[in-house]
């Protein structure tokens, strides 16, 4: 969630000293198990039901009865038709430019932002599109997505330029922040149809939401990271503050801006499949067609379109030319005007050559990744379900996850008082980073207890614990061991990115046919979407500790096993944490994904928001409160520990 | 130098911008065109999209919302093309989700939906029809729809007695149904939560050894019955007529305890004591309020278009299982059926 790296206060196990620690540890849980036998189950006393449900559907309520009879709603809806003029404008302009033109464009803008091979991906990503068989109806998810991002940008980076430069903005916005972040995006869609209208405004207001906090977070951060020095420096000269934040900070910052871009399109294109359900006609149509009709060809097929789309205006958007020291630019590059007056004119023959060719429309060529991806399935459906040596099969895995580990799990916390686990959340807090981190534990979790679905809370944390133990246990090792071989990290960045941006839509069906209606698929596909960022940072973790120290163990003789025990690790340690921290968020934000395939819970019920919103937006809303609080207490405990170790490290 | 270079690209530009122009100008009469033929020939599930223009002018155009199923596309397409061709209205069919729909229908953004499966939406119907009185009721479609208790026929096969609900009493015929998740008690699989439901309570009031699970989705619903049929492993679960699958899984229904007035009656008082079958859904038409002033003559062809189940199949099929553009299935049935269409005139 956040990257910024707040000093750690000293947390209280450092001030008991080891032992201490140890015994006041053993004694909470010997204490807890004790209280856990004695007590029962307790349901949430009336009094702190806060009936989030009651008045959140009664908001909706008079929403639904003065849409058209407020000036208020009126106004809002005329900010919808501006989105939509804007979006209409691009759809438009890609039409203009007949597929051959948007081709050219891409490599066009790829090569003067990136290079040549930067353009070549890009281009060949975009031109990849047809070859799936949707070109036109991607062009519209493509107008959608560009219009998004635009806005994304323009609203975050002001906002994180306003957080970056000071520390109560920040502590103002951060909840903000996560609120959008992890709010399902089901609990919104149909208000914000309410409010924008049907299709391309709701969708784009809804894609909003979601990927506005990459883009304030990461420029925030970016301008926290601007070194000392150079700050000090524009003063010492007498700049202005806007002068040192457009001569000084801003260009120091540009990399995490940039991230935040990638971040911001990766989220956007996350969404375009949800958003298809209210009507915006694009790609994302064909894909719920695919899924709606078990046609997985199709579903495929449409779900590498949006792949490639994002791939390619992610690999233009943020690439950046990477000149070789030493090397220095060539001559005919220097004057940006000309070559980018060139590069236009490139474009514009390429679309009046689609023309004058009478190729218009993009050419019946087309490459099978649907029918690939079928038959992948159809082989695992009939040989990985059952009969697999030693392991036995998906079938009895599924069985055993639900039966010997969820249940026992889930019931353990159910029929644990909710006071109970109220307490124990906030004694973690309290070992972990002290009584603020305890505080806000015991607040988000009286929360929850506080919208009166504490069962399915239970519920859900005890899948979203579960997913996060399989996904760990995955990326940590893979991605150490793609930290430390070249060749590994080159093999795995194509699925690493695939596993990123296809709509997670597309893979429910083989994910249900594998594991079957249930938890498990759910838990499953939360893996699939947080095992990338996971591996990512974990791997980066590694490759960014100093040559120094390694070397050092090395010429003490130690073995490369004990170098990366002792050395490489636990330097690494933070990167890792931060890799943890990140899986348990992605899988937070699947939970609603898994209540469409049978995983029930807080998921299944802020999916009623979306599907019965006449009686359910109230359980909807508190649903996803109820997700949000729980993804603040994950975060914030996992990125204490990471801190946490960090002062342990330091020597004293 | 400097100067070169700023005439060079004054030059390019004018160049550019001259050339757009000519690309816009030469594509623009293309540009409406493009937008339906390719659709048509890739065949969405929405038929073609866009307007006609050949149509404009004609009368107001009008939106139609499409749902996730065949049978509305097959409704929406086949009125496109009448209120197209006959009437002069060009006609926009809109993909979305059913609860999207009557946000749209509310706010004009749409203008009709031509079916509607009333046991979903009793709500919206009295927040939007009866309450706010922004949208209204156009009447029936035609057919009836029934939503039941299902088992995969092996089933039948293998235990007649589960041909009825009484057979579900048997707790070890009912754990046939179980589950890792559901443990001694059989499943009882329901789809999306969109969708009208009173399993759990026929299950709590029937005193059967079931339990109700959620899948969440019509795609997960279906993915089980697929599953249950390849493995021949015994499922119960909710589903409905029409449906598509229906023709594909031999899918029978179990007999719940007929309807009768006391169980309708708690069923409309929701006091969780409804304890028999599913009435039949009749399908019915809403459209926007606004529709019968802007286009009037669209309005009362609306009102007057319905479609018999067997017709609705017929077109549905040829989709379904002919793998046709609902747009050309739509078009081959209006061709072949000119009587039909007169009478929605008259």
């Amino acid at each position: 969630m956040s990257q910024a790296v707040l000093p750690a206060a000293p947390a209280p196990v450092a001030l008991l000293g080891r032992t201490t620690t140890r015994v006041v540890g053993v004694a909470a849980v010997i204490v807890g198990i004790v209280v856990f036998k004695v007590t029962r189950q307790q349901n949430v006393p009336s009094w702190l039901d806060l009936h989030v449900q009651r008045h959140a559907q009664s908001v909706y309520h008079w929403i639904v009865q003065n849409t058209g009879r407020n000036w208020f709603l009126d106004a809002i809806k005329s900010i919808g038709n501006g989105i939509t003029w804007c979006q209409k404008r691009g759809l438009t302009f890609l039409r203009l430019l007949h597929w051959t033109g948007v081709v050219a464009l891409t490599f066009v803008i790829g090569y003067l932002r990136a290079g040549w091979r930067t353009a070549t991906i890009a281009a060949a990503s975009m031109f990849a599109i047809g070859l799936c068989g949707f070109w036109d109806l991607t062009m519209v998810t493509l107008s959608i997505m560009i219009v998004a991002v635009a806005f994304a940008m323009l609203i975050g980076v002001p906002l994180g330029i306003w957080s970056g430069l000071s520390e109560s903005a920040e502590r103002r916005l951060r909840p903000l922040l996560d609120t959008a972040q992890v709010m399902p995006a089901y609990v919104y869609l149909i208000p914000c149809v309410a409010f924008f209208g049907i299709g391309v405004p709701a969708a784009i207001v809804a894609t909003l939401v979601y990927a506005v906090p990459p883009a304030v977070r990461l420029t925030s951060l970016g301008l926290r990271q601007v070194p000392v020095v150079s700050t000090e420096v524009g003063m010492s000269f007498g700049s202005t503050g806007p002068q040192l934040l457009r001569k000084v900070q801003l260009p120091l910052a540009r990399r995490s801006v940039l991230l935040g871009l990638n971040q911001v399109i990766m989220m956007a294109f996350g969404l375009v499949v949800i958003a298809s359900q209210i009507g915006t006609g694009d790609v994302g149509v064909r894909v719920l067609a695919g899924l709606q009709k078990l046609d997985a060809n199709l579903a495929f097929s449409a779900g590498f379109c949006i792949v490639f789309a994002a791939i390619a205006l992610d690999r233009i958007t943020t690439g950046e030319r990477s000149l070789k020291p030493g090397r220095p630019m060539p001559k005919w590059m220097a004057d940006r005007r000309a070559l980018w007056a060139a590069g236009l004119a490139v474009v514009v023959v390429a679309a009046l050559s689609a023309k004058v060719l009478s190729v218009q429309q993009y050419p019946s060529w087309r490459v099978g990744i649907g029918s690939w991806a079928k038959s992948v399935i159809d082989w695992l459906d009939k040989h990985a379900r059952h009969g697999v040596p030693l392991i036995g099969g998906t079938d009895s895995f599924n069985t055993f996850l639900v039966r010997d580990i969820l249940i026992p799990f889930r019931s353990m916390l159910q029929s644990a008082a909710w006071w109970l686990v109220v307490g124990v959340v906030t004694l973690i807090g309290w070992v972990s980073k002290g009584w603020r981190l305890a505080l806000l534990c015991a607040l988000a979790f009286t929360g929850i207890a506080a919208m009166h679905n504490w069962d399915l809370a239970m519920d859900t944390l005890s899948q979203v614990l579960i997913a996060v133990i399989i996904s760990v246990c995955l990326a940590v090792p893979i991605g150490v061991w793609s930290g430390r071989s070249r060749w590994l990290e080159t093999a795995l960045r194509p699925f690493l990115d695939t596993a990123q941006v296809l709509p997670q839509f597309v893979y429910l069906v083989p994910v249900v046919f594998l594991f079957r209606v249930g938890p498990t698929p759910g838990m499953i596909a939360a893996v699939i979407y947080a095992l990338p960022p996971g591996i990512r940072l974990v791997s980066l973790g590694l490759k960014e500790v100093p040559l120094a120290p390694r070397e050092a163990a090395i010429s003490f003789g130690a073995t490369p096993r004990q170098e990366l025990i002792k050395v490489q690790l636990p330097l690494a340690f933070k990167s890792i944490m931060l890799g943890i921290n990140q899986v348990i968020l992605m899988v937070l934000a699947t939970v609603i994904i898994a209540g469409l395939i049978g995983g029930g819970a807080l998921g299944l019920e802020a999916l009623g928001g979306f599907t019965k919103p006449n009686i359910k937006m109230g359980d909807g809303v508190a649903a996803g409160v109820s997700i949000v609080l729980l993804a603040m207490v994950l975060d914030r405990l996992t990125q204490a520990w990471g801190n946490r170790s960090d002062q342990e490290d330091r020597p004293t | 130098m400097r100067t070169r270079i700023r005439t060079s690209v004054r030059f390019a530009a004018t160049a550019i911008a001259v050339a757009l122009v000519a690309v816009s100008c030469g594509s623009s009469g293309k540009a409406s065109n493009a937008t339906t033929a390719p659709a048509g020939t890739k065949g969405p599930a929405t038929g073609a999209v866009g307007t006609n223009p050949a149509a404009a002018g004609s009368g107001a155009g009008i939106k139609l919302a499409v749902n996730a199923w065949t049978g509305s596309a097959v409704n929406a397409n086949v009125a496109k093309i009448v209120l197209e061709s006959k009437l002069g209205t060009p006609t926009t069919l809109v993909a979305l989700d059913e609860n999207a729909a009557w946000v749209g229908l509310d706010a004009g953004s749409l203008d009709a939906n031509l079916e509607i499966w009333p046991s979903g939406h009793a709500a919206d119907y009295q927040n939007y029809i009866t309450d706010k009185k922004s949208v209204v009721d156009l009447g029936l479609l035609g057919p009836q729809a029934k939503i039941g208790w299902y088992v995969p026929s092996f089933v039948i096969d293998q235990h007649p007695t589960l041909a009825t609900w009484e057979g579900f009493k048997d707790p070890t015929l009912a754990k046939l149904f179980a589950t890792a998740n559901t443990g001694a008690k059989g499943q009882f699989l329901m789809g999306d939560p969109s969708y009208v439901t009173y399993d759990e309570q026929i299950i709590k009031n029937l005193n059967l050894p079931l339990q109700f699970v959620v899948a969440g989705s019509e795609a997960a619903l279906i993915t089980a019955i697929q599953q249950a049929e390849t493995d021949k492993t015994p499922l119960l679960l909710q589903f409905w007529q029409p449906h598509w699958l229906q023709s594909k899984v031999k899918l029978t229904e179990v007999k719940l305890p007929a309807v009768t007035d006391a169980c309708l009656a708690s069923a409309k008082a929701a006091d969780g004591k409804y304890a028999c079958d599913y009435a039949p859904d009749p399908l019915y038409k809403a459209a926007n309020a606004g529709l019968e002033a802007k286009n009037k003559k669209a309005f009362d062809f609306l009102k007057k278009f319905q479609l018999t189940t067997d017709q609705q199949n017929t077109i549905a099929a040829t989709i379904d299982s002919d793998k046709m553009d609902p747009a050309a299935a739509a078009q081959k049935w209006v061709d072949a059926n000119p009587d039909v269409v007169t009478a929605w005139l008259a």
